[in-house]
């Protein structure tokens, strides 16, 4: 397999609010960030793959490629994906496929830029039809919550440790990314507090289910396994790529209380890497609300459908951070998540990477997850665009070990 | 939306809530599809287009909102969720109207859950003044609430009469009321206007008349609120009710605005038909619509006074010579220029000549139509039914029936004015849709609409027996409307808002 991927450096900044500064110079302290972690020079680039959502729209730049070009004064192929996974998803195929050995994939978002319009953005190119008739960003999650509940006939005491364990995912999220350095909200939070705020809003989900609107940048760099080995003493390789995708229109889909496309991912990743996911230890999912943590768990084959919430809430009574699986501890978003790490979202599944590449290579200091037989060897991202439209899983694993 | 192709394609489908059904396999689409993703190219042309218009969906999911988007920031707070309509085979979001909802306010949505609704035809959001107004039905009401559901079934008729007259009415008027001394008035839900009234009674129409809407050659629109300086109203009726033969996403139907104040709907009742009796113009039937959003400025503004009067609604009448339900036996229309009401270009609200709009204006013109066509038709007031008088404020119909010789019970069943309003256009056709929703056969009705600036049409109805047939198919009456338990009262503040619209 010399072809296959790995990654031998990432960076990122912190997610949050960048006021003052443009989207370019977050790509590039991501990139410097990435770079300096390794040997790899501009001038060793063969190719870039860049993912943004909505720069379009939010910064009025089309072309970014062109922007790139500028700033490092490079002119080699740049592509530009609308999520990290996408872009990292076509680089390894472009470095399996044998067309370039070192690659660099970056991620920028820049959504506080257009604050005031954001959410009619966001809904609008999500879900167009739910947005016309009045939904937004976190309608589609209270109504999937509500066809959860019906589809599984969760009632009374049921129900009720159902809302809890979504609110200690939210607690466990901010827990975690209390240890982060570059998360957006570096706080612990508090069961009361997620469900006073529920109170606030009226509503099964509240401030605290939700993640936030983020400015930042992610960067990795990813090259084939000679290279890697070349340059690096312990690369990360990408064991499984997986990518699915739903339709747009979320009412019209045929199970309202899963992501079909999530399990697709998971399922071709999982069979690309030859691993089954409970074989994983490190999860990064794509908590965009609570719900979408807890529903992705069980679209990935970890919990049965319908009875996810049971393993969180049993495994946060015992623990700070893990959830439970058949005794075994499991470990998710071990940054904080979307939720508490930060979303801007094409460079968020950058920061999911940066995590578990940390994870695997031991180096997530404080946030360290250790097993009984040390660190975790395998780790997956699962990162989505739009409201599950689309699914990206990507296994990561070092093969030094 | 300020893409005008996005706009067109967005509300062709949105308003009419066009789907399709694949006649291979039998799944259906919120959308026009070509052909079925299942079946693939067997199913090419087999694609069957259905709309869920006259259809009842039930509400599946429902959340809160009460931090919508922008562009529905003027609703504030609303339930929305997701409606399913034939045992789930189309699903599509969904926005409950009609509900006004405190903010802060402690919501049980699965009480909504699982209950019957209906599409309703609305604005869709906010928009800059000068941007095309989007229209959508997605917007619902529930079934069991102000509003039932009625089928929408063709009928074949039966009778050719030789006089042409009415086959079939609906008078429409939204839910909320603002009531002050005796006096109740009408108030469109935020998401409503002058089109979305017009719409609606025309849907109400053709339920009752049974008629099969392509079967309607010309449409007349007549108000003087249309949001649009310039753009029919009657485009957006003939587009949403499918008026007049379908040709890819034209309508074989002639359709246009009217404008002559409160009586520019009423006003074309003798030309549509005319136009359905003339033997080379192809055209069966024709609609007429009046609708208003009856415009006032606020109290203690100059013009304000209107403000203690004006309605919202609107009403529709089918005109044909088959199954006519009332043949319209003759007519006087009569004009002068009196400027007792004008509103200029630009202006907002209407201005009015205080005292002179009674004696030298409607009382004048009212009085020389309705005795002329009683003169004409050698008929007393005896002979008469029931009067329909243009009903701008509760005391002028009342006076000019006394003077005229007709007794309370001869035009009191005409009276909205204390129910619905002064709803402009829709006034006296609104009266005489309550005349005609208790009227026996063989029943003679006079109508006098008044026009300010200023004119006024007398029509002679005669009713057929067609009329107790047809009357069983419309829930949706004067009577319902004025005295449903769900109606929903305002105060003064939530009516000028609520108006003023999205």
């Amino acid at each position: 397999m010399q072809n296959q991927p790995a990654i031998i450096a990432v960076g990122r900044t912190k997610f949050g609010e960048y006021y003052g500064k443009e989207p370019e110079k977050l790509i590039e302290e991501a990139w410097l960030a990435a770079s300096n972690d390794c040997c790899i020079e501009r001038k060793d680039l063969e190719a870039c793959y860049m993912s943004d959502c909505l720069l379009p729209i939010t910064n009025k730049l089309g072309l970014e490629e062109g922007f790139l070009s500028e700033l490092t004064e490079l002119h080699v192929p740049m592509e530009v994906t609308r999520s990290f996974s996408a872009a990292l998803l076509t680089a390894c195929h472009a470095i399996q496929a044998g067309v370039y050995g070192t690659v660099l994939v970056g991620g920028i978002e820049k959504m506080t830029d257009r604050w005031d319009k954001i959410r009619d953005d966001l809904m609008l190119l999500d879900d167009p039809w739910s947005y016309f008739a009045g939904g937004t960003p976190e309608s589609n999650h209270e109504l999937m919550l509500r066809a959860y509940i019906k589809k599984h006939n969760i009632t009374g005491q049921n129900q009720d440790t159902l809302n809890l364990a979504l609110a200690e995912i939210a607690v466990k999220n901010h827990a975690n990314a209390s240890k982060n350095n570059y998360a957006q909200y570096q706080r612990k939070i508090t069961v009361e507090q997620v469900l006073a705020a529920r109170k606030q809003s009226h509503k099964s989900l509240g401030l605290y289910d939700f993640a936030p609107i983020s400015d930042g940048a992610s960067a990795l760099i990813l090259t084939n396994e000679s290279v890697a080995k070349e340059i690096s003493d312990q690369p990360i390789h990408i064991l499984g790529l997986g990518a699915g995708t739903d339709f747009l229109n979320y009412p019209a889909r045929e199970d309202l209380s899963r992501f079909i496309a999530a399990e697709y991912a998971m399922n071709t990743a999982s069979k690309m890497a030859n691993i089954t996911p409970s074989d994983l230890q490190v999860f990064e999912v794509n908590d965009q609300s609570t719900v979408m943590e807890m529903i992705s768990l069980e679209d990935l084959g970890l919990y049965r459908p319908g009875t996810a919430w049971k393993s969180i809430h049993e495994g946060l009574q015992n623990s700070e951070n893990t959830y439970t699986k058949k005794g075994t501890p499991l470990y998710v978003n071990t940054d904080g998540g979307l939720k508490a790490d930060g979303n801007p979202l094409g460079a968020t599944g950058g920061a999911q990477i940066f995590e578990v590449f940390h994870q695997l290579r031991g180096t997530a200091d404080e946030r360290q997850i250790k097993n009984a037989d040390g660190v975790p060897k395998q780790g997956c991202v699962v990162e989505f665009e739009g409201f599950g439209t689309k699914a990206y899983a990507t296994i990561l694993g070092d093969k030094t070990r | 939306m300020s893409s005008e192709p996005i706009e067109r394609r967005v509300s062709y489908l949105g308003d009419r809530l066009k789907a399709c059904r694949c006649q291979c396999c039998g799944k259906e689409y919120f959308e026009v599809r070509d052909y079925c993703s299942i079946c693939g190219r067997k199913s090419y042309g087999k694609m069957a287009s259905i709309d869920l218009f006259f259809d009842k969906g039930k509400f599946e999911l429902a959340t809160y909102i009460n931090e919508p988007t922008n562009k529905f920031m003027k609703l504030s707070s609303f339930i929305y969720g997701i409606v399913s309509f034939h045992d789930g085979k189309i699903r599509v979001p969904a926005r409950l109207t009609d509900q006004l909802l405190c903010d802060g306010q402690d919501v049980d949505i699965s009480s909504f859950e699982g209950r019957e609704v209906i599409p309703r035809f609305r604005r869709r959001y906010s928009v800059g003044k000068g941007d095309v107004i989007p229209t959508i039905s997605l917007a619902f009401t529930l079934a069991d609430e102000y509003y039932p559901h009625q089928e929408y079934k063709i009928v074949q008729p039966t009778k050719e009469y030789e006089l042409p007259g009415i086959v079939g009415y609906g008078v429409y008027t939204s839910r909320f009321r603002i009531k002050e001394r005796n006096m109740e008035r009408a108030v469109p839900f935020i998401d409503e206007d002058s089109v979305t009234a017009s719409v609606e009674a025309g849907k109400l129409a053709l339920i009752h008349s049974g008629l099969d809407s392509s079967l309607v050659g010309k449409v007349y629109v007549g108000s003087e609120s249309n949001p649009y300086a310039v753009k029919p109203i009657a485009s957006k009726v003939a587009q949403v009710l499918k008026l007049g033969e379908e040709d890819d996403d034209i309508q074989g139907v002639d359709a246009v605005d009217t404008e002559f104040a409160c009586k520019a709907g009423s006003s074309m009742f003798k030309d549509a038909a005319a136009l359905v009796s003339y033997p080379r113009s192809n055209i069966k039937n024709a609609m007429v619509i009046g609708a208003d959003n009856s415009q006032a400025a606020p109290r203690g503004c100059p013009g304000g006074e209107l403000d203690t009067f004006v309605g919202y609604g609107a009403a529709a009448f089918l005109f044909g010579k088959l199954d006519v339900i009332a043949e319209v036996e003759g007519w006087y229309s009569c004009t002068s220029d009196t400027p007792d009401f004008w509103r200029r270009d630009g202006e907002p609200f209407p201005s009015h000549g205080g005292r002179f709009t009674g004696d030298p204006a409607y009382f004048k013109h009212v009085r020389k139509a309705a005795s002329k066509l009683m003169e004409k038709s050698n008929l007393q007031a005896s002979d008469i039914n029931y009067f329909v008088p243009h009903q701008p404020n509760p005391t002028f119909p009342v006076r000019i029936a006394k003077e005229l010789g007709f007794k309370d019970e001869q035009f009191s069943p005409s009276l909205v004015i204390n129910k619905f309003g002064n709803t402009y256009s829709a006034c006296s056709p609104a009266g005489l849709g309550s005349v005609l929703d208790i009227a026996e056969p063989d029943q003679r009705i006079l109508m006098v609409s008044y026009g300010s600036g200023a004119g006024s049409d007398a029509y002679l109805l005669r009713t057929t027996s067609q009329i107790l047939d047809k009357r069983k198919r419309q829930k949706i009456n004067v009577k319902s409307q004025a005295e449903n338990p769900f109606i929903e009262y305002v105060d003064y503040t939530t009516y000028r808002r609520l108006k003023l619209g999205m």
